[in-house]
């Protein structure tokens, strides 16, 4: 009961405080949310999940909500840091476990989360990625402290194997009580509501978005007298590299103005190096190795035909990043990757080594003859598809919806956890649950939540980031942009 | 208690159930409720399964299409009992064949058993194997090159002559380990020697099964009485872990009838050898090779219809096709 | 000259102290409660309790003679080394700060910042055990990199006073500093 008090008393600040904020901010919905992505992957770590929250996060601070971000300390960087535009992120000391994720025992981390979600008076938590404990962690402690959750999947799982069922059940666990959980394609929809027995009602879909400002087309990098396929991924096994193994050899026989340009690192560099080897190729399959990410547009626009041979994806990013710069894109047919662009702009094959290269000859010969569209067209085609501001505009709708569920109080969170999650895990998690709830009646009583200080907000209606405010926020402020890419 | 709730007219639980139950008929009964408040404009434009069009449904719209790609039990074996049964067999044969070893290590340690006797007996069983092994070799087989009469003379000699000259050796070997010691690391090794064991491809059996058992042999060789006892308990112990499988393996190839007879015959031998010297030891085999080959495949296939197995198009894509040629041919 | 009280992070009161020497010359004082008498019976009769378990299972006189030693060391050293009574800051306009620290035995720590090394002062956030505070700090200049810099003088580092009492303090810190 006092949980709920609690919610209601945040929801009166955040009302009140609204009028307090220029009126140039109430463009579409009027509401203001205090938001707190929550995930273990976060710059300096480099990938899809760590763009998406970046950029996600600076398009809800440009429409007036206030951000914070809670990921883990990497290396050094540990405490309190200031990005581009006042995006405030906390890197909480927790111990990493594995591949950047941090280790959970599903309390330790209650502490330091509660003193960011009460400091930062934040009325909605977002976590990202099924792979990061931090965020299940942090759906578990929200629901205990009575805030409201969304949580975002980026990945696409089976369900054949032991460590998927584990998995699955985890997750069933983790998104029982969360209000309401974000998908980036409707394959990786019908994915998430069959692991986590979801009601696809409060699932949306939201594709993730490509800045097309970053990916403009110039065709005079190309080379003429030859026709260039790219391929940017990591070498592992799951992005197909095999496939691609295969494809080079019998492509190149065939024609010989045909080159390849490879970009990214990883395991499965070895194969192609053998190939390499093997079939004497060192000209005409060039390896650039890891690729930073202002280099990959460099990289794009030599090419002709962009290749993708993933084996499982969501949502691809790389061949919209390829079509955005103009190239012609041939890719598998495997998870969300059909969804993601009209047909005229994609070539989709089987996943073997057969049909993507037929794809890719019918491709070469429409090069050959010059029916394929211009590399202009297919931008300007593609530009509008993905952006951040609608990616900010739907995610915002979600967060409005989520702000006026009402929490489950916890005696029903108990029933719904073990109605939802079968009767043996569901009770061990309800007891989860129990134990969380005392541990945070315990801080409660340690350190009240009165005791706590209110922070000063960087973002949001409340915002002290660039008005010359007469409090200096940090002493990181003047170097927050470098600090970005930084160490 | 959780009964009670599941039958609670929550949303979720009624797909759970939907998705449990199956596909194509059921989505009808259960989509008009879902599409309640935004299914309006779906009348007019159809849904896609589309992202890059902007289309008039809200993002958390779910269509009657809605998971219709879903396969499930894809490729599913269905098992016949009997024939499991019989497969199962080979496990309790193995199984029988280690107590086989441990009767005659038990003979040999009372001395009701000669070592002359026993080498005489692995002598002519080895032979009679031997030549039954080069019957049931093809002739023509394509691949690795053949083993002459030669080579296999050659190597025997040498394994002979080698534990011949070191049975003194391993005899003192674990001389100053307790007894309970090396009875407690044999029962683990053998153990792990039936865990380990290759079943589907026994011949030749894999290399941490086989020295699991050859460890054994060794520490139980090294309590009996005499070197020559050592030198005569490791040939067995080569001939019931090493050759036996390998013949077993040409049997099950080659004349499957033999071979379901042959380890209903091996079975009842080790039951039988077993009970000469301990008879709640035998009944305890009995009752584990029961359980191996009668009730664990009973299992398997009553069980079988409880898999629910689902496939759709999240699936990791697999690789079906020979790679391995492009770079080793 | 002023006495207001505040609270510290944990909730307990603090009492700061502002003086004004001159325009150019003020000082800063935060006080945080005495010991109190009942908390060091408390704590002793604790660990003499316990000593007398001890002793009641292995009837060893040692163990209470070292539970009497154990008290009288370890509240010597608790007032002089950890517990601190006092901390002030005096910013003297053009010369510099000095931050001093005065424990509950009487001794004192004084250092003292030259101002053509400090950059500047500011509030900066940390995380501190289980929590995230605000603290107050001064910003010593990169000898190498007039911009830059090199590192960071936390200030009232025992009594930790909450984000009001600090604001305060920097208000009236960045006047002085502003002037020279």
């Amino acid at each position: 009961m006092h949980q709920r008090q609690r919610a209601g008393a945040l929801k009166k600040s955040s009302s009140q405080k609204c009028p307090e904020a220029p009126a140039d901010n109430f463009r579409g919905s009027t509401k203001k949310h205090s938001i707190c992505m929550v995930s273990d992957f976060f710059y300096p770590n480099m990938g899809g999940v760590e763009s998406h929250i970046y950029q996600l996060s600076q398009c809800l601070i440009e429409k007036g909500h206030k951000v914070v971000v809670v990921t883990h300390a990497y290396g050094r960087r540990k405490g309190v840091r200031y990005l581009t535009n006042g995006l405030k992120v906390y890197y909480l000391p927790l111990q990493v476990m594995y591949n950047q994720s941090t280790a959970t025992t599903c309390f330790h981390s209650l502490p330091l989360m509660r003193c960011v979600f009460v400091r930062e008076r934040i009325t909605v938590v977002h976590a990202h990625s099924s792979f990061s404990a931090m965020a299940h962690d942090s759906l578990f402690h929200a629901k205990t402290m009575g805030l409201n959750t969304v949580f975002t999947d980026h990945s696409l799982f089976g369900f054949a194997d032991v460590s998927s069922v584990l998995t699955n059940k985890l997750l069933t666990v983790s998104l029982c009580d969360t209000n309401h959980i974000i998908c980036v394609s409707y394959t990786s929809k019908e994915n998430t509501v069959l692991r986590a027995a979801l009601n696809p009602e409060i699932v949306s879909v939201i594709p993730n978005a490509v800045d097309p400002t970053d990916f403009t087309p110039d065709p005079s990098f190309r080379r003429d007298d030859r026709i260039t396929i790219v391929v940017i991924s990591r070498l592992v096994y799951r992005k197909g590299i095999d496939l691609l193994g295969g494809i080079i050899p019998e492509l190149c026989l065939k024609y010989p103005d045909l080159h390849f340009l490879i970009g990214g690192e990883g395991p499965k560099r070895i194969v192609l190096e053998e190939v390499r080897e093997k079939y004497q190729l060192h000209d005409r399959v060039r390896l650039l190795g890891a690729l930073e990410h202002k280099d990959v547009r460099g990289v794009l626009v030599q090419g002709h035909i962009f290749l993708n041979t993933s084996l499982t994806e969501a949502f691809c990013m790389a061949i919209v990043e390829g079509a955005s710069c103009g190239l012609q894109v041939v890719s598998t047919r495997v998870g969300g990757i059909p969804e993601v662009l009209p047909e005229e702009l994609i070539t989709l094959c089987e996943p073997t080594v057969r049909s993507l290269c037929a794809g890719l000859e019918t491709v070469i010969a429409r090069q050959r003859v010059g029916s394929l569209p211009p590399p202009e067209s297919i931008h300007s085609r593609v530009r509008t598809l993905y952006t951040w501001r609608n990616v900010a505009e739907r995610t915002e709708k979600v967060y409005d919806r989520v702000s006026t569920e009402e929490v489950l109080p916890l005696d029903r969170r108990l029933l719904r956890l073990r109605s939802h999650c079968g009767p043996v895990a569901g009770s061990v998690f309800a007891f989860m649950a129990v134990l969380d709830f005392l541990f945070l009646l315990l801080l409660q009583w340690l350190v009240p939540d009165r005791v706590m200080d209110v922070a000063v907000d960087a973002t949001g209606p409340r915002s002290m980031w660039g008005q010359g405010s007469s409090i200096k926020l940090n002493a990181t402020k003047g170097a927050a942009n470098p600090d970005l890419f930084g160490e | 208690m959780w009964r009670v709730l599941g039958s609670s007219p929550s949303a979720d639980k009624t797909w759970k159930v939907f998705w449990c139950r199956g596909r194509g008929q059921n989505i009808s009964r259960v989509m008009p409720r879902e599409m309640g408040p935004d299914g309006a404009p779906g009348q007019v434009v159809p849904w896609r399964k589309v992202l890059w069009e902007h289309q008039p449904f809200p993002d958390n719209y779910v269509d009657r299409r809605f998971l219709e790609e879903l396969r499930r039990n894809e490729g599913i074996r269905q098992y016949r009992y009997w024939a499991v049964v019989k497969e199962a067999g080979f496990v309790g044969q193995q199984l029988s064949s280690v107590a086989i070893f441990i009767t005659l290590w038990l003979y040999m340690e009372q001395g009701l058993l000669s070592p002359e006797r026993l080498l005489l007996t692995c002598l002519l069983s080895t032979l009679l194997g031997y030549g039954l092994h080069q019957t049931l070799t093809p002739l023509t087989k394509s691949g690795c090159e053949l083993r002459t009469r030669l080579a296999d003379l050659q190597s025997a000699t040498i394994f002979l002559s080698f534990t011949f000259g070191f049975s003194p050796v391993l005899k003192t070997l674990t001389e100053s380990v307790s007894t309970d010691t090396v009875y407690a690391m044999s029962a683990v090794m053998l153990l792990a020697h039936l865990v380990s064991f290759p079943y589907a491809h026994p011949s030749p059996p894999g290399s941490l099964s086989l020295n699991a058992a050859l460890f054994a042999s060794v520490c139980l060789a090294s309590r009996l009485p005499g070197a020559l006892h050592t030198f005569a308990m490791l040939s067995c112990a080569l001939l019931v872990f090493a050759l036996w499988p390998c013949l077993l393996q040409r049997l099950r190839e080659y004349a499957p009838n033999q071979f379901t007879g042959l380890c209903v015959a091996v079975c009842v031998g080790g039951v039988v050898g077993l009970a000469s010297q301990s008879p709640g030891g035998a009944v305890l085999l009995a009752l584990a090779l029961g359980t191996v080959t009668l009730f664990c495949p009973l299992l398997l296939v009553r069980l079988q219809r409880h898999k629910d197995n689902i496939h759709g198009p999240w699936d990791e894509a697999e690789i079906h096709e020979e790679l391995g040629h492009i770079l080793h041919s | 000259m002023e006495d207001e009280s505040f609270t510290d992070i944990s909730g307990k009161p603090v009492s700061l102290d502002c003086r004004n020497h001159s325009n150019f010359c003020r000082e800063f004082t935060v006080s945080s409660a005495k010991i109190s008498i009942g908390k060091v019976l408390a704590y002793t009769c604790c660990v003499w309790l316990l000593a007398y378990a001890v002793f009641w299972v292995t009837e060893n006189t040692a163990v209470l003679s070292s539970a009497i030693l154990i008290t009288l060391v370890g509240m010597t050293l608790h007032i002089h080394f950890v517990k601190v009574d006092h901390e002030s800051l005096l910013v003297i306009g053009s010369l510099g700060i000095q931050v001093s620290s005065s424990y509950a035995s009487g001794r004192e720590t004084t250092t003292f910042i030259e101002m053509n090394k400090i950059k500047d002062i500011v509030i900066n956030e940390a995380i501190y055990m289980q929590q995230i505070i605000y603290y107050l700090c001064v910003l010593l200049k990169d000898p190498s990199d007039p911009e830059g810099a090199s590192s960071v003088v936390p200030l009232f580092q025992s009594s930790k006073p909450r984000l009001d009492c600090l604001v305060k303090v920097y208000k009236s810190c960045q006047e002085i500093l502003s002037k020279c």
